[in-house]
């Protein structure tokens, strides 16, 4: 066991580098520059920018300064477009925000989508089922764009019970309506899995025995269906864990938080180097530590597995 | 063993099928959640005065949503609005923006003197100026300020608009003097001239003749006394030379007679101190610049021109806009600073004119989308919102609230045309193309702009006899078409079509916005319908937009979007003076260049905008653009907001806001500039 968590920390740091050095690639792709503005530039003063920032040096000079501060310090640098910010301190003070929206989330799909998931199982194909079902198919076909507003819609603009948007820092009640628009997909995924994985535990050959020793159908559940059907679950919830916790784009905007997916977007529009090397650095690292997770809680749950 | 999870996934989903029932479960969810927003809808909209709620905050506070995120807080680095604003809460310069009109109002400097052609200027400044630690604000701390603005190292964005001071420029760029090593004599640029100027050298840089009198000074001033520096600036202008090594051969390279005159002399940097502006004494300024420019003291405010702190820059350097260390100099002073959510800035009492700054606190709200934005500001989180922030569907409601601020922006929009490749090099078809355009109709329909068809924005400049270029005519465009040898044929139907036009050749690009992509197909739609050509749309990411549009790499159209840098025709008109930096079109004409240059060394106010319409209409007649439209302000303010103005810019003097309890003094309509 130890020795494969090693082994996979160590491909860890190439995979990473690689990532690293395809996004430095396809940001010098991109055409523009982080100075590049509504008004052109007078040459003198793209000239004064340029030297500022190396720019003006061959690209393998470019690349090297990148890869050295990283490898050397876990440096990425100075932001460009907001000058006097150092990489690493935008990612650790956004992150917080991010990781506390996306875990609140993350905690309530687990939870309501669990719950709705086994409930469903229990009585397949009855009204219950169907309706829970039917929500979950909901949940997944209406994206977070549409949904946001419209949550903003009731509860702030009409009925004027909850902030529309704005980070107020946590526990506020500016995070209850970002924490459900974000929660929503997860959920109905999580249901849906959990209703599909128990739907097969519960008709093997152990839970039959479980059943014929007399035990309740909540015993049957808890203590011997739900480790075997929540397999599909941890799979999903692993990699949704990651990209909850690093931040989307998409509520971020729609609620104003000052979170990490609200500075991706920002920084590739802005054509801001070091900042998009940041993050996707940072989101590669938290993704495939969340993998690993994954996979030795298969061990845990799965007795078949073995590393 | 790396993709393991995944797949395992992707098996388990594939399971879950979808019967029928369970589809009828989905369409009815759907149809209740349609009916629950149209529901919602009809209770936002509702028949009320205003746009949401009208409680005053609590306390004597402002939220304003300001758009983006600063970029820095450094008022010499950003070129932004949003940051403009921040600045002009911190920051003070020798002049302020005036709330309605945006010309210069004392502030630091509380009186100016200006020469008689507009080419040098002098600032006497306050005695009771001070920073908010307490230091007193003199003539040094101004000059330390431009001139590190200047400086080249900190790579300001904006230092083009300090570009009429003498040597400015040349500072910036890093260039050289050549001096003759044994006499100590610089080269001038007239010893080398290839043909005398052919405008006349304004007076800041004539020698300084015993009876030519400079100044009509208001009774009571006395002349600013004659300093070393002044005859310096008083001189003819030095050559100046590229400061790099490569960039200077080859200027010398290509003019053999320049190689000569330059050959064994010594280059000399230019340095700040070279820069034409000068401390009198500590409490005047005078500054120099290379040409006339009747604009300068509305420019002066330019947020590039506020005063930094000199001793806290020296100390903490890249850090010295952090909170904890930032001292500033205008109305209010930073309070707090939340990452891509809010400055805070409150009332600062060592300010010179504390006892008049009404609100105690503003807070800057960071927010780019708009209808987030508006959603603030209908629960009342917000008293006011950035411009352009009513989205286009939303107009409709909005627009007849009392809170609208319905009012023209100095800004134009435009279509650019690259007039070096055909078809477009044909002034016959630039026209037909301008003339196909059903400019009213389009604006009818957005509601808020007007229709344009000058260079300058409509309405804004009071006194400017804008020209106008060519009106809507079909049927003219059509034989302008057929002139150039692309004729127009009917068909049976009544719908045109122009066969031999190379349709292919032509396309119109634009930066990716809802608005631009609405505007861009109404101009296809209209030059279907009246020439019978399908230009195709090019929508591109707004960077990759302005590359492509900067390196002329368009054919046909580019959508083009200009804001005013100052209060004057001048900041659209000289967008044409040079080929590049954002002309965007190819299209430049020394004659044009000549008459703007004639028109800013006219002093007079009147005959000099006669001048500049002169020199639009040769340019409209030319017609490398299709001017379109002057854009709305577009914004809401509560009522209860006094003292801020939809002015043209959307810069804001904060010290005259304030928030007004009393119902019956608040704003029941876009308060008007005029009065």
């Amino acid at each position: 066991m130890l020795r494969f968590i090693i082994k996979r920390l160590l491909i860890t740091i190439p995979t990473i580098l690689v990532v690293i050095t395809i996004t430095w690639g396809l940001i010098r792709l991109a055409p523009g520059n982080f100075y590049t503005g509504n008004k052109k530039l007078p040459p003198a003063i793209e000239q004064n920018i340029r030297e500022k920032y190396g720019l003006d040096k061959p690209w393998y000079e470019q690349y090297r300064r990148t890869m050295w501060g990283i490898l050397r310090h876990f440096d990425f640098g100075t932001s460009l477009s907001y000058p006097g910010q150092s990489v690493n301190a935008i990612i650790a003070r956004s992150i917080p925000i991010s990781a506390t929206v996306g875990l609140l989330a993350y905690l309530l799909a687990l939870i309501v989508g669990i719950a709705i998931g086994a409930s469903a199982a229990m009585k397949p194909n009855s009204r219950w089922d169907y309706a829970a079902m039917g929500f979950a198919m909901l949940g997944i076909s209406i994206p977070n764009f549409v949904l946001g507003p419209i949550l903003v819609l009731v509860f702030s603009l009409t009925l004027y019970w909850l902030p529309p948007s704005r980070w107020e820092g946590f526990p506020s009640r500016n995070i209850i309506l970002p924490v459900i628009t974000l929660a929503a997909i997860y959920t109905a995924y999580i249901a849906r899995l959990t209703r599909a994985g128990l739907l097969e535990v519960l008709r093997s050959d152990y839970i039959r025995t479980a059943r014929a020793k007399g035990l309740s159908e909540r015993q049957v559940l808890f203590r011997h269906a739900l480790r075997g059907g929540l397999m599909p679950v941890v799979s999903y919830t692993g990699p949704a864990l990651a990209f909850l916790l690093t931040g989307t784009v998409v509520v971020e905007r729609i609620f104003i938080l000052p979170g990490l997916g609200n500075y991706f977007l920002q920084a590739s529009l802005n054509r801001d180097e070091p900042l998009i090397i940041g993050i996707v650095a940072f989101i590669a690292i938290v993704l495939l530590l969340m993998n690993l997770l994954v996979d030795i809680a298969y061990g845990y749950l799965d007795p078949r597995i073995r590393y | 063993m790396l993709t393991f999870g995944p797949r395992r996934l992707r098996s388990k989903v594939n399971q879950v099928n979808i019967n029928p029932l369970r589809k009828h479960i989905i369409i009815a969810l759907l149809i209740a959640a349609c009916a629950l927003v149209s529901i919602s809808c009809n209770l936002a909209s509702g028949n009320e005065e205003f746009f949401g709620k009208t409680t005053p905050p609590e306390g004597n506070i402002l939220r304003y949503v300001n758009g983006p995120e600063p970029e820095s807080f450094d008022p010499a680095i950003s070129s932004g609005q949003a940051e403009a604003r921040i600045y002009m809460a911190l920051f003070e310069g020798l002049v302020e923006y005036d709330p309605k009109s945006l010309d210069a109002i004392p502030a630091i400097a509380e009186r100016w003197d200006t020469n008689n052609d507009s080419s040098e200027f002098v600032f006497h400044l306050r005695h009771n100026a001070r920073w908010s630690n307490g230091d007193p604000i003199n003539a040094h701390d101004f000059i330390y300020s431009l001139r590190r603005a200047l400086s080249p190292e900190v790579q300001s964005r904006t230092a083009n608009l300090a570009y009429y001071i003498k040597n400015a420029q040349a500072f910036n760029s890093k260039s050289v003097f050549v001096r003759d090593p044994q006499s100590g004599k610089f080269l001038l640029e007239q010893d080398l001239a290839e043909e005398p100027p052919t405008t006349p050298v304004s007076l800041s840089q004539k020698v300084l003749g015993a009876n030519e009198s400079e100044y009509t000074l208001a009774e009571g001033n006395s002349v600013t006394p004659d300093t070393p520096f002044h005859q310096y600036m008083h001189s003819p202008a030095r050559l100046v030379l590229p400061g790099s090594e490569k960039a200077r051969q080859k200027m010398l390279d290509a003019n053999p007679k320049l190689k000569a005159a330059v050959a064994g002399n010594e280059l000399v940097k230019v340095t700040g101190e070279d820069v034409g502006i000068e401390a009198v004494d500590d409490y005047t300024v005078r500054i120099s610049l290379a040409q006339p420019a009747p604009y300068f003291t509305g420019l002066a405010a330019y947020q590039l021109f506020r005063l930094v702190p000199r001793k806290v820059i020296e100390q903490y350097g890249d850090k010295w806009t952090d909170p904890a260390n930032i001292v500033t100099c205008g109305p209010f002073k930073m309070k707090s600073w939340k990452p891509y959510s809010e400055v805070v800035v409150e009332r600062d009492p060592m300010y010179w004119d504390a006892a008049n700054v009404k609100l105690d606190e503003i807070r800057f709200y960071v927010s780019t989308d708009h209808p987030t934005t508006m959603n603030l500001y209908k629960v009342g989180a917000a008293d006011a919102v950035v411009n352009h922030s009513v989205p286009h569907a939303w107009v409709d409601v909005i627009r007849p609230k009392k809170d609208f601020m319905d009012a023209a922006e100095a800004a134009i929009t435009y279509l650019l045309i690259n007039v070096t490749l055909p078809p477009m090099n044909d002034l016959r078809v630039r026209r037909a193309f301008n003339m196909a355009i059903d400019k009213e109709t389009y604006s009818r329909s957005k509601r808020t702009t007007k229709p344009l068809s000058a260079f300058t924005p409509t309405g804004i400049f009071v006194g400017y006899p804008q020209p106008q270029g060519d009106r809507f005519n079909p049927a003219e465009a059509r034989r302008l078409l057929g002139e150039a040898g692309y004729p127009v044929t009917q068909k049976p139907d009544g719908t045109y079509i122009c066969e031999k036009f190379p349709a292919d050749e032509v396309k119109l690009m634009f930066a990716t916005h809802s608005s631009n992509k609405a505007l861009c197909e109404f101009m296809q739609a209209q030059w279907k319908q009246n020439l019978g050509i399908t230009v195709m749309l090019n929508n591109l990411e707004a960077k990759t937009y302005m590359a492509s549009r900067g390196k002329l790499e368009y054919k046909g159209f580019a959508l083009g979007i200009w804001g005013a840098d100052y209060m004057d025709p001048a900041t659209f008109l000289n967008l044409f003076l040079t080929p590049s930096g954002d002309n965007g079109s190819g299209w430049w004409d020394k004659k044009y260049a000549d008459l703007l240059e004639e028109a800013n060394h006219t002093a007079d106010k009147q005959n000099r905008y006669e001048l500049l319409a002169k020199a639009e209409k040769y340019m409209l007649d030319a017609q490398p653009v299709i001017p379109l439209e002057t854009p709305s302000v577009n914004w809401v303010k509560k009522p209860y907001v006094k003292g801020l103005y939809p002015n043209p810019s959307s810069l804001f003097a904060w010290k005259f806001v304030y928030i007004e309890r009393d119902p019956s003094k608040w704003d029941y309509r876009t308060p008007s500039l005029a009065e």
